[in-house]
């Protein structure tokens, strides 16, 4: 289905916007309200924005299955052995990161990585979720 | 480092479950698998040799102080329910290596090894934790990744059973929260051993208050551990469920949520506090209905796969009934037979599976000469079965007479009719299958001797379940000498 074209234009300058909101609002988690999941769902959002103008055969190229899967599953396990080690770590006084300056965006430790792990987990779910409900498929 | 056994299993098993999903060739799926599972087995044994020398291990996570009370603690149950439940889930999951593709499709057959990774990961959870949130996270996780490898076999009665477990089960875990939100109220603690501080010296102040969240773990917890008149998402569900699906729901997560209610009932309250209550009575009356009423539901059902879950409904009952009577040592029974039942139930299931593959009909009726056909696989069956009715040295047999001798302790006597007429039921619906399968002219007329003989190699799981099983009842007397909760 074609789409209008004034509706693609606009498309091209706001959906820049939104992501870069979404990375702003993951990066800027452990200072500001915020954080992994919210900025995952306005990034997730920006993907089913482009799936609904420019079609699915646009994204498909960009995230195919194959893609998000690996996506998914990568952040999934770069969480588990983050947030294990920092269980084990405490327990065994293992190195830790320095924790900062607060205010600074490379401060508190583990928690700007694990938040960018979640932020793409969230993103490609929210995807995947409109997805099956779209086509049946992923 | 052996003090962190716990996490690392969780951890390990969680990790390669993740790792699973990018593996694309179904063979390595299940070797990474079975491979992950076998390293936690191995760790939970160091951990329960480790718990029975030294007789506790608490580990506070990510505050050495343990001011959140998020907490790990390992006693002896907790270890050897462990150790049982990591070496069942080993078995099963030798079986489904060459059992899987029977029944599910495919493209779908890493789905399933990734949501046994997790649901085994967050089973341990629930049983090491010492902290009520993270139970009931480990629960939630628990109950979506089972209705998960219920469905994977996409069948009009699997989606139907499916739904019906997960409504079912989210009113009880809404009742769990419930509960975890009125007793941190009055508390203000969520660890169970810092509620059980406060709440031993106040809870004359608040009696409605401790009723209540009595009733609500009760009955939240009962739904998802298929407590008699609570129970009809079960004979659905692991009936319909794919055969080492139903083995693993039927012997290891039904068990987990009682033993939940157990260290809630009497570690974060105390046998003192329960049976000043009428919940105990309550307890035990649903425990003695559901002996009866599961068996006798049992001897009326046509499949086979529905008499054997039929059978868990009962022999719920009498993990309940050992928990209604409101000692020490009726505690210990319920915990023995929940270590039991693990391993007799999920042979039987294994073996069911075998059998209807073999004939190709899930009705008891069609089992007719079977024992000719496949002497060795309903031998074991046999095994399995007389455990269930309660012949000597197995483990049913032992967990009914200590269940009577408890009786008589506590000066309910009449009790042991119950037991009596429970055990009399199971031979009922148990015996047929394995007498009409061995002997009458009728039924072997025309059948050949080993016709539909399964290769050793693929029984060994099975065979190692029974052996454990048989150990398990011999070892009963310093088993049940651990259990103190």
């Amino acid at each position: 289905m074609e789409r209008d074209i004034i509706l693609k234009e606009i498309g091209k300058i706001l959906i820049p916007l939104v992501q870069l909101f979404g990375i702003y609002v993951i990066i800027n988690g452990h200072l500001s309200p915020g954080g992994g999941f919210s900025g995952g769902t306005i990034l997730g959002t920006s993907l089913i924005i482009m799936h609904l103008i420019y079609g699915e055969n646009f994204i498909k190229n960009l995230y195919s299955k194959k893609k998000l899967i690996l996506i998914i599953s990568i952040s999934l396990i770069f969480y588990t052995l983050i947030k294990g080690y920092s269980f084990l770590s405490t327990e065994l006084n293992l190195p830790h990161p320095p924790i900062g300056n607060p205010g600074n965006i490379l401060s508190s430790g583990f928690i700007l990585p694990l938040n960018i792990a979640v932020g793409l987990l969230v993103a490609s779910i929210f995807y995947v979720i409109f997805s099956i409900f779209i086509r049946d498929e992923v | 480092m052996i003090n962190y056994i716990p996490i690392l299993n969780i951890l390990i098993l969680i990790l390669f479950s993740f790792i699973i999903i990018i593996v694309k060739n179904n063979k390595k799926v299940k070797f990474i698998s079975l491979a992950s599972n076998i390293f936690v087995f191995f760790l939970s044994i160091i951990l329960a040799r480790k718990v029975l020398t030294q007789n506790i291990i608490t580990l506070s996570l990510g505050d050495p102080n343990n001011l959140l009370g998020i907490e790990f603690l390992i006693s002896k149950p907790e270890a050897v329910i462990g150790l049982i439940f990591t070496f069942v889930m080993v078995m099963i999951l030798w079986y489904s290596n060459f059992y899987l593709e029977k029944e599910v499709s495919e493209n779908r057959i890493s789905f399933f090894y990734l949501l046994i990774n997790i649901l085994l990961a967050s089973l341990l959870g629930v049983i090491y934790t010492n902290d009520l949130f993270n139970s009931y996270v480990f629960i939630e996780i628990s109950t979506l990744s089972a209705c998960g490898i219920i469905i994977l076999k996409d069948k009009k009665e699997n989606i139907k059973a499916t739904i019906k477990y997960l409504i079912m089960s989210t009113i009880g875990s809404g009742l769990v929260l419930m509960a975890i939100a009125y007793i941190y109220s009055i508390t203000g603690h969520l660890n169970i051993s810092n509620i059980h501080e406060i709440i031993i010296t106040n809870y004359q102040f608040h009696r409605n208050a401790v009723l209540i969240i009595l009733g609500l773990f009760t009955v939240g917890l009962g739904i998802k551990s298929a407590v008699f008149p609570l129970h009809s998402w079960l004979p659905d569900a692991h009936s319909s469920a794919p055969t080492p699906a139903s083995a693993v729901l039927s012997a290891l997560v039904i068990k987990v949520y009682v033993f939940m209610l157990i260290k809630i009932l009497f570690r974060m309250f105390s046998y003192e506090i329960v049976n000043s209550f009428i919940i105990m009575d309550i307890i035990l009356l649903l425990g003695s209905m559901g002996m009866i009423f599961g068996s006798i539901m049992a001897i009326m059902q046509k499949e086979l796969k529905r008499m054997v879950a039929y059978s868990s409904v009962a022999q719920m009952g009498y993990i309940v009934f050992g928990i209604g009577l409101g000692t020490i040592s009726g505690t210990a029974i319920a915990i023995y037979h929940i270590i039991g039942h693990a391993v007799t139930k999920s042979s039987l299931f294994l073996i069911s599976g075998l059998l209807i593959d073999k004939t190709g009909s899930k009705k008891i009726e069609d089992l007719k000469g079977i024992g000719k056909e496949m002497p060795f696989t309903l031998g074991l069956f046999t095994l399995g079965a007389f455990s269930m009715v309660g012949i000597p040295i197995l483990p049913g047999f032992i967990s009914k007479w200590y269940l009577s001798l408890t009786c008589i302790e506590v000066g309910r006597v009449p009790l042991i009719l119950i037991i009596l007429a429970s055990s009399l039921l199971n031979v009922l619906y148990y015996f047929p299958i394995v007498i009409n399968g061995y002997f009458g002219n009728d039924n072997l007329e025309g059948k050949i001797y080993k016709a539909k003989k399964i290769p050793f190699i693929n029984l060994l799981p099975i065979i190692l379940l029974v052996i454990s099983m048989v150990v398990i009842g011999g070892m009963s007397y310093n088993l049940i000498g651990l259990f103190n909760i």
